[in-house]
């Protein structure tokens, strides 16, 4: 476990310097002008962005009234009874149901039950493994969907909300089985 | 499906939130229009022109019949400023903290700062009466605010992005030229020939997935996400109905949302400034359930793609 955390944390800081390097200077041996393809490729950058702001204005908002509102309580009162059933600790309900919305609404949640908890606690390390363990399912349809103006998004929602589903019953059965609790 | 739920999280929301106002106004959850009784030694040296910072004492009796349904046992002492225009008459700035009660801090809150909370104070014969203005419709205020502020921030994100985003998109250009992404593309092709058989498996969009895909797994966000764009687009190239998703863009999202994760590097930071004795803990759960959703996510964007509702052939070009 020590050796795959170093080599993995070793893996993540060579990463990028390691890619710009590899990527520039064999560019460059295959003849390729750097600079002048590089600029090329960086106005795209621009374009991308600013094509995305409908789809992420529209989506972040409809969350943020969501999350205003406090219809999470109502939520998590009503989805209760089918988390005890599976095994989602109450505890951490708030963080199932704000992970697929909100990245920073989830990172406060995510702080807010470790101060509670304590970090080292069953919980807190369970919280924390759902944060890490999925990315903001409703972001990530906003901005890639966006990106390629694509607007009927097909099965993609069910599929990503069913996925986060499935990663926070693994992340109790997991956390569970390594930790204890 | 997402125009429903899209849908749905408004609504809900405001319906939510108009409720709570409702309920709030029935039970006058804020006390409005009922003065207070307050005690401070303050109120002895109370003369025309004095301006004092003093304790003010709220009796927890009072509380409790402003705040139905809230418990209060022990008086709340708060810091307060106070200037008093004459012998029986003065204006009271009580600061809040996140220790103070809920409600105050509403109340605090709908008057524009969160932490100051201003009241009128008046000398009766039984003491000194506190009026605070009255306080309505918090919950509708409150998403209206939301709403307006993320519409801003939802674009402060968006050009955020354009940095970071030119950055890698030129280092990847200069990748494309030179063949690299293609020689990647052909590394990895048992593999995303089976997670995406409607893609070729030297277009350049396998490239970009596979940088996007290893980018998340190393926890650099930051570089996944222009990667992921890109292959969107390379995706979209191979796309035969405008505005629809493809198969190969679901499974690719799919793959996205709930990607392996071999380093949590958010979540490990977060553990390290809350004072965890292991930040790093959680790399060998999160890397299990991750793995475990990520499996899943690929099989599910596989059935639900047969869905009579999701179909590509039911799909019409936008």
């Amino acid at each position: 476990m020590e050796v795959f955390r170093t080599i993995v944390s070793v893996l993540s800081a060579l990463a990028v310097p390691a890619i710009m390097l590899f990527f520039l200077v064999y560019g460059a041996m295959r003849k390729v002008k750097v600079y002048e393809v590089a600029v090329e490729g960086a106005k795209e950058g621009f374009d991308i962005a600013v094509r995305i702001i409908p789809y992420l204005v529209l989506m972040l908002v409809s969350i943020a009234v969501f999350r205003a509102s406090g219809a999470m309580d109502v939520f998590i009162t009503l989805l209760r009874p089918l988390t005890d059933l599976v095994g989602i600790p109450a505890d951490a309900l708030p963080m199932a149901i704000m992970r697929p919305l909100s990245g920073s609404g989830s990172l406060g949640v995510m702080t807010e039950i470790m101060q509670t908890h304590g970090t080292d606690s069953f919980i807190g390390v369970l919280v924390s493994t759902m944060y890490g363990s999925t990315e903001t399912t409703f972001y990530v349809i906003a901005v890639y969907f966006g990106a390629v103006g694509i607007r009927n998004t097909r099965h993609a929602l069910p599929t990503g909300l069913l996925a986060d589903f499935i990663s926070f019953l693994a992340a109790v059965l997991f956390v569970r089985v390594l930790f204890g609790g | 499906m997402l125009n429903h739920i899209w849908l749905a999280l408004l609504v809900i929301g405001i319906l939510t939130a108009a409720g709570r106002d409702i309920h709030d106004a029935s039970i006058n959850a804020y006390g409005n229009g009922m003065p207070w009784t307050l005690h401070s030694p303050a109120f002895d040296n109370a003369s025309a022109g004095t301006r004092i910072s003093s304790d003010v004492t709220i009796p927890a009796r009072e509380l409790r019949r402003h705040f139905p349904g809230e418990h209060f046992d022990n008086d709340l002492m708060l810091p307060a400023e106070l200037s008093f225009q004459s012998a029986s008459e003065a204006s009271v700035t009580f600061t809040l903290s996140e220790e103070s009660p809920e409600r105050l801090r509403v109340m605090a809150e709908s008057a524009g700062d969160e932490t100051t909370l201003r009241a009128r104070l008046a000398r009766t014969a039984n003491g000194w009466r506190a009026d605070f203005d009255a306080v309505s419709l918090v919950y509708l205020r409150k998403i209206t605010n939301a709403a307006f502020d993320m519409a801003g921030t939802a674009v402060t994100i968006a050009l955020g992005l354009i940095g970071i985003m030119a950055l890698w998109l030129g280092i990847m250009r200069v990748a494309e030229a030179a063949g690299l992404i293609t020689v990647l593309a052909r590394a990895v092709r048992p593999l995303m020939s089976r997670l995406f058989p409607d893609v070729p498996s030297d277009h350049p969009a396998v490239g970009a997935m596979v940088m996007n895909i290893s980018a998340n797994m190393l926890g650099l966000g930051n570089a996944a996400t222009p990667f992921g764009l890109k292959a969107m687009e390379e995706l979209n190239k191979l796309n035969s109905k405008s505005g629809v998703a493809t198969d190969s863009m679901v499974t690719f999202l799919a793959l996205n949302t709930s990607c392996v994760t071999l380093i949590p590097a958010t979540a490990i930071a977060i553990r390290a400034a809350s004072g965890s004795s292991d930040p790093a803990a959680i790399i060998g759960t999160t890397f299990l359930a991750s793995l475990t959703a990520t499996i899943c996510a690929v099989l599910l964007s596989r059935l639900l793609s047969k869905v009579r509702a999701f179909r590509w052939e039911r799909q019409e070009a936008l």
